[in-house]
Formats: structure tokens, C-alpha cells, sequence
């Protein structure tokens, strides 16, 4: 990594999370600085891009303060600072929607913002869906029309769900079919899920 | 036994954890103090390590350590029977056998320091160039000593006699490409150690492999290491055999002193748990003018790895599911500088493309009918053993598809079908695939003092349903009713169980859960008929029936005790633990039919309808037994229509580890899918007539996409994936 392309303040520009997307995209994949022949970066480059914030994220109605360095992920932040488990990563790069969460009412892939843009925000995720015992409408019907094998994708797919019912998507299951494309299942349940967000739909509308 | 908990539609039992968040997957576990580790990856595919520096990723914060072959402890590679299929254990040495092979592995407090510091190890390589591209490898293919599958140069009859005898012969050349298997959980593994003792919580298909595997590369004894697995995000195979990440994570956990958490990138998955391999095959299949087959010649060759001999698309079907005198079925295979293949869902897909493809080849040939070409070919028996199938209604699968699709409105000649904007293909073809004939699993059965039963068995759900007909066999078989009945998996200390793969779990668990549940029923049964205050007692114990909860003479239901009377007055539970035993191979066979679109300017396949008909002998669970059958038609839209993984033929190096670049079918790809049964008990079976299935259904359907496709379009396209630009060139 080199000074420049260390976020040095932490906000919500584009910049910032094009740059800071840049570093983990980078992790994932091939040792760059070998391949390109450079020398490594200091590792006082590197430190200069963890300094620690303290940010609050209010998830499912709760406020829950944690500390993370800038360049965490909200996925990464609930999963592995706030216990939130449920919400699940699949590729941590925007292509299976798994990590899907509710901001504000609009659904976006956790992997692909970071916490400490999320502050001030509503943050849904699966856990704070149902009503202590009694299920969301979503994830009873995904329960009912076996819309789930492993489950892996599955919080994400609800989170999808409840988002497009809200977003008036369900006038046709081709429209159904067309908005939930975001979320990959690879145990293939789409015909399912089409039926659980169509049925769902009906009894919340 | 109690009537409906088999067989009836009932949703899973582990859907609430599932659509709550609270089911724990394996990188979901709670683990004090882990640190996170991050693999480097070889970025040749051929060659050795010449230089590291690892200084400046040490040095970087947060860092615990980084580790390279350098460093790391000599690991034995395991055996193949522990299911680790790689003959060499990477980060031993300085050799590089393919690209993306793991050459250190960094450990650091977080994930984003541990993915910081990766990107600071240097690696020199000396490297060659490797050979990636199987075609131009044909002519060095070779076949190999017999391996798990037998032999790979199959002969029934003379082939040579029997195209002499055939009035038609068609000779076909089919391609079918590497794929990867992609489940949405990347694979995991969580190293805890405490003192000599090992947990790992592992992604996997196999958590008994998994702790052999373990064992043997670490030196440990068995008892030592505790495997814990109780969910899986999809496996598919990638998760079956035991790969280098579980072996390294738990080393460096080890030496590190702190527990480990290792999860896969995506990128890193493409070439660290195997692949569908890329196979050609050619064809030639000789019929009797009225459709008799007289022989049938089927050469597959696939590469294999520098280091081992992997052969898993065989050819199965080829050998077993028609009748026909003469047959050759030979698997070659190409050594190029790949990492190891395994095995994908429903391995036979790829030769069954081929076989079912060429079928379709040889009905237009001789002007006959797909589905008439098939029925009088069918045959009672499995030809490559002769012994009759356990039982067999292929022909009512044959039939009622048909009916159910509307076959009879088909106009056979191709382009003839027509809408407003496209053309229109109808297609079929028949899915076979074999089931079980494994090691088996081992079952214990316990029932409290409260008349309930905790059934528990080291087997995996994937999402195939374990969890919920292994508590409806267990009440089935008890008498209890299914809320009485908890069934649990995925924990090493419970009895052994094969690893859920092969369509084996049905036929091997539910064996295991059988033969428990039998037992512990039959202690019962001798509890309550020895008791003098029992309404049971000295009634013959064959004369006793359960059912709901209740013992009751046969035939007189009022005559009866509850379980839980019966446990009450005996004072303690009862236990009762079954090994594992083999279950027969089965093979459970259906009838696809498929209706594609095709857009001629643009050349866009749409599958529009999809209906099955299948024999699984009986269903034990409805509303599963359906996911999986439409789980696997859409995988063969997948196969048949996109999916294909680039290698770079200069630089061996995957091109698309990525799931854009890696195509799977989406929501919006997938029409509705028409699932049909015909429901009826295999009696050969050990698990209440039912037989394996999951891989049945992948099966038959890739060739029926390609043959709609034919017949909408009038040209055969041999290499799948059948995208749009080989669309377009075949119609200009
Ligand atoms: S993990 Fe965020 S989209 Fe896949
Ligand atoms: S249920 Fe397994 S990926 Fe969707």
C-alpha cells in the first residue's frame, strides 16, 4: 500500500470507499507488490490506515457501540465486532447478496459499505426481524414454501424480501423473479422463494 | 409404525434457526480469543519457490505470524480413505504443482490485518510453463489402473459385432467444461487447541474424513480431535473430500497457540477444494432400425493433476441403464498442471449429457421418437451386473412426464415451433444416476423417562433435509409422534457416518436410524409386555403395534400403554447405538422434458418449462425430496447454459474466480418446475423403501435443454455451455 492510497479521514465520500474497497479487494487476490516487483510497503504505511474509531451503529432498534478501524466493513463489523452472525458473507464483494441488510428501510450488501459510514443509521438484520417467538410474515412463508436448503443465503434473501414487498415489487412473480436477482441461491430454492415472497406479500398487504 | 410421518410434505424442522439468523454455521462459531488467518496463493502454476520475505507482513500490526514452508511442521499427507484426495500437502516444500496453491499463510488479531499483511508477502518464483489446455493433450492420454469406480475400460460383449449388426450408426463429439462447484458458504475451518486436544468447526460434508484426515497429518490419536458441524451453506462436493486449508489452519493454530479462523475467499475456494473436470467424449452408438441399441462406444477423457489420478465423471449410465449386447466405456485421463478435480453434484451429469445427447442424435436418424427410442431400450435389469434393480418404474416415469409435459403436440421436426418473437425447442431426455452403496452410518437412539427420543448420528445436513427425515424415520420407526423425536447431527462424538455425498445419507443414515430405532423400539415392546401391571402384558411382542406415542395390540387400539408409562415404571432411559453397515448401491432413475425460447436475433436460451417425473423409490418427505429435484434442474441450467470456469492457457491461472465472472442461473433464469413422483417402496432398501436421490435429478435435464435446443434451433451445438455467440454462429 502506498501513503496515497490510505484513507486518512474517516467519512462517506465515494473516494474514501473506492479506496478503501481497494484494499481488501486487493487481500483476496494475488500478493501485488511481488507480482509488480515492488518493494513492500513500511509497515508504518499500514498503521496509519488502522487507527482505531469509535463509531455507534443502531442495529434492530439498538444502539451498540463498537470500536473498528475505518476500512471495516458493516458486514465484517456486525459479524465479527457485534456478534451478529446472521447476517452471512458470500464473496464480500457485492455478487451474492447474501450479506444483505436493511439501511434506513433500503436494502444494501454490507460487504460493500463500511461502519463507520453508517452511523445515525437503521441498521435490520435477520435477528431483528421477528417478534420474540412469532416470525415475520417474510420468514414464515420462506419456512412454509421450503424457500431454504442450507440457509446460507437465506437471511440475505429475507432481508431482499421485506425490502421489495415494501418497494412494491410483487405484481407479478416475473417481477418477483426479476428484483430478487441480487440474491444468489445455490441450492437453487427459486421457485420457492418466488412463492414465499408472493405469498408473504398477500398476508402483509 | 405410525401412519403419514413418512412421506407426508413437512416443512424443516431447522427452518426456524435457519430464517432466524441463530443457525450457526461454521464461521459463525463462538470462539474465544480467535485470530484469523489468510492464505497466499502460488501465483504460477509451475515451478518452485525461490525467494520469500515474509519481514515486512510480520512487522505489520496486529500480525501474529506468518507462515511459510519454511516454518510450518512436516505434515503426513493422509490417506485417500480419509478422503483427502490431494497426494501432497502444500507449504512442505518449495514446489508449486498449480496456481493458487497455498505458499504461507498469515495469522493476525483481525481479519483486516491478517488480509493487510497477505498483500505484503513477497514470493519469487523459478517457474515453467505449464499445460493447461486439454485438447492439446489428447494425444497423451492414457487410462488409468482401476480406481474407486472400478475399472476405466469397461467391456460388455464386442462392440465391433455389434455396430456391424446396427442399421444406423451416429458418432458424436461432445465437450463439457470445467466448473466449479460455488456453494454460497465459502469453505471454513475454526482451529481451537487446548493442550493436545483439537476442535475444529468445519464446513464440510464429512466430519468423520475430516477428523481422520486431521489424525493422520497431525500425528494425533482419533480421540483427540473433536470435529463439529452443524449446518453446512451448500457443499455440492466442495465440501466432500478434505482439502489443505483444514490441515494448515490447524497446524499453524497450533503452533500460533491461539485458535484460528480460516475462511476462503471466494477467490481461493476456486482452486482450493477441486473441480468438475473438463472432460471430451466421443460417441458412437449403433441401433437396429427399429431402435434396438446394438452398441454403444464411449470414450471420456478428462485431465488430472500432476499429483494424482482423479477420475470422477464416469460413465455409469453408459454402462448400466440401457439394454444393449455390446458396450465399451473407457475413461482417460490427460496430465496438465491443474489443481486436483472431485466431484461435483451429480457427477454422471457430464457423461450422462453426452450419452443422453447422442440418444437424441440416433431418434432423428431414425425418424423415431425420443421417448419411444428410450422405452424400447429400457431395461429390467442393470446391465453392467445383470442383477434386477431393486425396483424400477423408469417406464411410468416415462410415461406420465410425457403426459404431464404434453409430448403428444410435439411437431418432431426441428424449427418447426414457433411463438411470436422466437423459436421454440421441446426436449427430454432421461435422468439415471446411482445412489449410496457406501460405508454406511451408525445410529444411537435414546428415550427419556418422558417416552421421548433423541436420535443421533455424526452425519451433515447441507440443506438436503437431514435433520427433518431423519426425526421422521426415527418416529416412523418408534411409533412416536414427530415432535417426540429430535434428531442431531454433525458432531464427531456421536456414531460414524459416511460423509453426505453420493446420495448416500438417505440409504446410509436412514439404515443406521432404522436399525436403532428398531432396536429401542423392540426393548420397549419387551418392557411392556414382561410388566404385570402393563394392559400389555404377556401379549406376544409381535403382536404390538406403535403408534403415536402408544403401544397397542394389533388390532385392538383401545388395548394400550403409552411410552412414557412404560419408561416411568422402568426408571431410566433407554440406549440404544447401532454401527454403521454398507447400503446397496442403488440407482434411481426419473424422465425430464424441457421447453426452451430461443431468440434468434440475439441468440437467447430461455428455459421456459421444466417437468420431471421421477423413482426414488419411496419419498420420504415431499417438500424436500422436491427442493432437491428442482435444486438440481436448475444446476443443469446452469451446466448446460452457462456455467464454465477460464483457465488462462499461458499462466495456468483461474480467469473468472469470481461470481460475476462465473455464471450462475439467478432468480430470473428459472421458470416454474413441475416435480412428479411415482412414489413407490424400493423393498431392497434399508430405509423404508426409500432409495438416494439427491443427484438423480441434475441428470437428464442438461441433455434435455440441448436437445430443445436442437429442436428449436436445427443445429446441434456439442460444446456446452450453450451460450448466445455459438447460438448466433449456428443459425448464420
Ligand atoms: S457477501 Fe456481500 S454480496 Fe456477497
Ligand atoms: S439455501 Fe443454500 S444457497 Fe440458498
Amino acid at each position: 500500500m502506498s501513503e496515497e492510497e490510505t484513507p486518512t479521514k474517516v467519512g462517506s465520500t465515494r473516494r474514501t470507499v473506492l479506496k478503501a474497497g481497494a484494499t481488501t479487494t486487493l487481500a483476496a487476490g494475488t500478493p501485488l507488490p511481488a507480482l509488480l516487483g515492488e518493494a513492500p510497503a513500511s509497515a508504518a504505511a499500514a498503521a496509519t490506515a488502522t487507527s482505531p474509531v469509535e463509531v455507534s451503529l443502531t442495529v434492530n432498534g439498538v444502539a451498540r457501540p463498537c470500536t473498528v478501524e475505518p476500512r471495516v466493513t458493516l458486514l465484517d463489523a456486525l459479524r465479527e465486532r457485534l456478534g451478529l452472525t446472521g447476517t452471512k458473507k458470500g464473496c464480500d464483494r457485492g455478487e451474492c447478496g447474501a450479506c444483505t441488510v436493511l439501511v434506513d428501510g433500503r436494502r444494501i450488501k454490507s460487504c460493500l459499505t463500511l461502519a463507520v459510514m453508517q452511523q445515525g443509521k437503521e441498521i435490520t438484520t435477520v435477528e431483528g426481524l421477528a417478534r420474540g417467538d412469532r416470525l415475520h410474515p417474510v420468514q414464515a412463508a420462506f419456512v412454509r414454501e421450503d424457500g431454504l436448503q442450507c440457509g446460507f443465503c437465506t437471511p440475505g434473501q429475507i432481508m431482499s424480501a421485506v425490502a421489495l414487498i415494501g418497494e412494491g415489487h410483487t405484481r407479478s412473480d416475473d417481477e418477483i423473479r426479476e428484483w430478487m436477482s441480487g440474491n444468489l441461491c445455490r441450492c437453487s430454492c427459486y421457485p420457492n422463494i418466488v412463492a414465499a415472497v408472493r405469498e408473504a406479500a398477500k398476508e402483509m398487504s | 409404525m405410525s401412519a403419514g410421518v413418512v412421506g407426508k410434505a413437512i416443512a424443516r424442522v431447522d427452518g426456524r434457526a435457519k430464517v432466524t439468523g441463530a443457525a450457526r454455521y461454521a464461521a459463525d462459531a463462538e470462539v474465544r480469543g480467535v485470530a484469523h488467518g489468510v492464505l497466499v496463493m502460488s501465483t504460477v502454476a509451475r515451478g518452485r519457490i525461490v525467494a520469500l520475505d515474509t519481514r515486512a507482513a510480520q512487522a505489520a500490526p496486529g500480525v501474529v505470524d506468518v507462515y511459510t514452508h519454511l516454518t510450518m511442521p512436516r505434515l503426513t499427507v493422509p490417506a485417500p480413505t480419509t478422503g483427502y484426495f490431494k497426494r501432497f500437502v502444500p507449504m512442505q516444500d518449495e514446489n508449486i504443482q498449480h496456481a493458487g496453491q497455498p505458499v504461507a499463510i498469515v495469522v493476525a488479531r483481525t481479519l483486516e490485518e491478517a488480509q493487510q499483511a497477505a498483500v505484503l508477502v513477497i514470493v519469487r518464483y523459478e517457474s515453467q510453463t505449464p499445460q493447461v489446455v486439454l485438447a492439446d493433450g489428447l494425444g497423451d492420454a492414457y487410462v488409468p489402473a482401476p480406481g474407486s469406480d472400478g475399472t476405466n475400460d469397461y467391456v460388455r460383449g464386442d462392440t465391433g459385432a455389434g455396430l456391424a449388426a446396427a442399421g444406423v450408426i451416429v458418432d458424436a463429439t461432445y465437450t463439457t467444461p470445467l466448473q466449479h462447484h460455488n456453494p454460497l458458504e465459502p469453505s471454513v475451518t475454526v482451529a481451537a487447541w487446548s493442550g493436545d486436544r483439537l476442535t475444529v468447526h468445519e464446513s464440510t460434508q464429512g466430519i468423520s474424513n475430516t477428523q481422520n484426515a486431521l489424525m493422520q497429518a497431525l500425528g494425533v490419536p482419533r480421540e483427540n480431535v473433536r470435529v463439529i458441524t452443524p449446518f453446512v451453506g451448500g457443499g455440492f462436493g466442495a465440501k466432500g473430500p478434505v482439502w489443505p486449508h483444514t490441515l494448515l489452519t490447524a497446524a499453524v493454530a497450533r503452533l500460533a497457540g491461539t485458535p484460528v479462523k480460516l475462511v476462503l475467499t471466494r477467490a481461493h475456494t476456486y482452486t482450493s477444494h477441486g473441480h468438475r473436470a473438463e472432460t471430451h467424449q466421443t460417441l458412437r452408438i449403433g441401433a437396429a432400425r427399429d431402435g434396438r441399441l446394438t452398441a454403444i462406444e464411449h470414450v471420456v477423457t478428462q485431465p488430472v493433476s500432476r499429483s494424482d489420478e482423479l477420475v470422477f465423471n464416469s460413465s455409469e449410465p453408459t454402462r448400466m441403464l440401457y439394454a444393449c449386447p455390446h458396450v465399451r466405456s473407457t475413461q482417460r485421463a490427460v496430465r496438465l498442471d491443474l489443481p486436483t478435480a472431485s466431484f461435483v453434484r451429480s457427477p454422471e451429469a457430464a457423461t450422462s449429457h453426452a450419452l443422453e445427447s447422442t440418444l437424441d442424435e440416433l431418434s432423428h436418424a431414425l425418424q423415431l421418437d425420443p421417448v419411444e427410442l428410450r422405452l424400447r431400450n429400457w431395461s429390467a435389469v442393470n446391465q453392467e451386473t445383470g442383477a434386477p434393480h431393486g425396483s424400477n418404474f423408469l417406464r411410468e416415469c416415462y410415461e406420465r412426464g410425457a403426459a404431464e409435459f404434453g409430448w403428444a403436440r410435439r411437431d418432431p421436426r426441428p424449427g418447426s415451433m414457433r411463438d411470436r418473437d422466437g423459436l421454440i425447442g421441446w426436449g427430454m431426455a432421461t435422468a439415471a444416476h446411482t445412489a449410496g452403496g457406501r460405508p454406511g452410518a451408525g445410529a444411537a437412539v435414546t428415550i427419556s423417562v418422558e417416552g421421548t427420543a433423541l436420535i443421533r448420528s455424526g452425519t451433515q445436513d447441507l440443506g438436503t433435509g437431514t435433520y427433518t427425515v431423519m426425526q421422521q424415520i426415527g418416529a416412523q420407526v418408534l411409533g412416536l409422534p414427530l415432535h417426540a423425536v429430535r434428531f442431531d447431527l454433525g458432531d464427531t462424538n456421536f456414531p460414524p457416518a459416511f460423509a453426505s455425498a453420493a446420495s448416500a445419507t438417505v440409504p446410509g443414515v436412514g439404515s443406521g436410524v432404522v436399525r436403532a430405532a428398531t432396536t429401542a423400539r423392540g426393548r420397549v415392546v419387551a418392557l411392556a409386555v414382561a410388566d404385570p401391571r402393563s394392559p400389555l402384558y404377556g401379549v406376544e411382542p409381535a403382536r404390538i403395534s406403535t403408534a403415536d406415542g402408544y403401544l397397542h395390540v394389533t388390532g385392538q387400539p383401545s388395548r394400550r400403554v403409552s411410552y412414557r408409562s412404560v419408561l416411568r415404571r422402568h426408571g431410566q432411559p433407554i440406549e440404544v447405538t447401532s454401527d454403521p453397515a454398507p447400503a446397496a448401491l442403488g440407482y434411481s432413475t426419473g424422465a425430464v422434458f424441457v421447453e426452451v425460447h430461443v431468440d434468434p436475433a440475439i441468440g437467447r436460451i430461455r428455459v421456459r418449462r421444466v417437468v420431471g417425473v421421477f423413482d426414488p423409490g419411496r419419498v420420504l418427505n415431499r417438500q424436500t425430496a422436491r427442493s432437491q429435484a428442482i435444486g438440481g434442474a436448475i444446476w443443469a441450467i446452469g451446466f448446460t447454459l452457462m456455467e464454465h470456469t477460464l483457465i488462462d492457457p499461458h499462466l495456468g491461472r483461474v480467469v473468472t474466480p469470481n461470481l460475476s465472472g462465473y455464471l450462475v442461473p439467478v432468480n430470473a433464469d428459472v421458470p416454474d418446475i413441475e416435480v412428479g413422483f411415482i412414489d413407490r417402496p424400493d423393498p431392497s432398501s434399508p430405509a423404508l423403501g426409500a432409495r438416494g436421490f439427491g443427484e438423480t435429478p441434475m441428470t437428464g435435464v442438461t441433455a434435455a435443454i440441448g436437445n430443445a435446443v436442437h429442436h428449436a434451433i436445427g443445429k446441434r451445438i456439442r460444446d456446452l455451455p450453450i451460450t448466445q455467440d455459438k447460438v448466433i454462429a449456428a443459425l448464420s
